[in-house]
């Protein structure tokens, strides 16, 4: 049987500006799938989208390719898919000036 | 028992009963984060618990050695705070106790900050610890540990226990739910003896495993062992957290592992692998 796991990184956190993820580490994993769910949201993000980062040591980050968009709705939810990505994953973004976008993130993994 | 399963036990010295073998080789097997209570809304979580960095599996990727793996294996299970002094990251095993008689936990572990620097920074990480959450038909009693490494940018190096409680808050209006934020930097006291020093190693990317053995009585609720590497220590003074037995809670058996830093960095604390075991008939 695959392992998985899903590991909430943000819970209840509200974006303002630009926003980074925390390090989560994934080497074990071989595809993973970013869920982002608005719990709160005050102004418009239409049209705003999150990037998907890969790094060699967490520290230093570049962007993989994979974007996402980001719901306006209360309990909109949006992902991203990645796949062959090391050990680091995380995702960055900016919230148009003067939105504050509330989130819980989901990162589910899978061997 | 397998040659391999012998290799993977002879550095444990259980009690009789193994209750839980957890190997991070294979999974987190249980561990999650921890979350405070609350009703309707995660808004009523005491602002204390709402960022509790959760656990992760890593393979001890350091950016100018590579993978450095784990104690026997490739992964550890891995706590990262956020890089903001005092974060906290705490991960939690939950079960429960169908006999009140000895428990041990023993564990290997290794903490470090984060290699975002070429200094030594071994006053970075500001505690790690562990923590028993039991309850029987009388009590809630919570036994808590932690190293003190640093404070405010200090050497402490000193184990330490937490008796003393937390204000016990009302969460939502159900009058079912309290919380009270237990790891609170308050009210810790030194553990009888020396200090204690750490093999840090000499760069950040450098990290060495630890051993540590945790004894509790769940008949007497209290303390009957501690040692961690070649230090023993005199807990037979000591005494844990303890409150009126709370709803819901019966023969609650929980584990919590934590660590926290002490300036705008993370800290990490990694765990290879944990064995529980108790004695009973």
């Amino acid at each position: 049987m695959r392992q998985s796991h899903t590991a909430i990184i943000e819970r209840n956190i509200s974006w303002q500006g630009v926003f980074e993820t925390e390090p989560y580490e994934v080497a074990w994993a071989s595809e993973a799938i970013f869920f982002v769910r608005t719990l709160e949201v005050s102004g418009n993000v239409e049209g705003t989208m999150a990037r998907v980062q890969i790094s060699p040591d967490g520290i230093r980050w570049c962007d993989e390719g994979t974007v996402m968009p980001l719901s306006g709705e209360i309990d909109g939810v949006t992902f991203g898919k990645v796949s062959h990505f090391g050990t680091f994953l995380r995702l960055v973004g900016k919230i148009p000036d003067g939105v504050t976008l509330t989130v819980i993130v989901a990162l589910s993994l899978k061997e | 028992m397998t040659d391999v399963m012998n290799a993977k036990l002879s550095r444990f010295n259980p009690l009789s009963r193994i209750v839980c073998f957890d190997d991070f080789d294979h999974g987190l097997h249980g561990w999650t984060g921890l979350i405070g209570n609350y009703e309707k809304s995660l808004n009523a979580m005491l602002p204390e618990y709402r960022d509790l960095r959760p656990p992760m599996l890593s393979n001890g990727t350091m950016w100018d050695t590579g993978s450095a793996g784990s104690w026997d294996g490739t992964y550890a299970m891995k706590l990262a705070t956020r890089p903001k002094a005092g974060g906290l990251a705490v991960a939690v095993k939950r079960q429960t106790w169908r006999f009140a008689g000895p428990i041990r936990l023993e564990t290997y572990v290794t903490f470090k900050p984060e290699a975002t620097e070429m200094e030594l920074s071994e006053l970075d990480v500001r505690a790690f610890g562990f923590l028993w959450d039991l309850q029987n038909a009388q009590d809630r009693v919570m036994p808590h540990l932690r190293y003190l490494n640093a404070l405010n940018g200090e050497r402490v190096s000193r184990w330490q226990l937490k008796k003393e409680r937390e204000t016990l808050a009302d969460i939502g209006s159900s009058g079912k739910t309290m919380s009270h934020f237990h790891l609170a930097g308050t009210g810790w006291e030194d553990l009888p003896g020396e200090s204690q020093i750490m093999c840090y190693n000499e760069i950040a990317t450098k990290q060495n495993w630890h051993y540590m053995c945790v004894d509790f009585d769940l008949a007497s609720m209290a303390f009957t062992g501690f040692q961690f590497n070649d230090r023993v220590f005199d807990v037979s003074q000591i005494a844990p957290m303890v409150m009126p037995a709370m709803a819901n809670l019966w023969c609650m058996l929980n584990m919590v592992v934590f660590v926290e830093t002490d300036c705008d960095k993370r800290a990490f604390l990694s765990v290879d692998s944990v064995l529980v075991s108790g004695e009973w008939d």
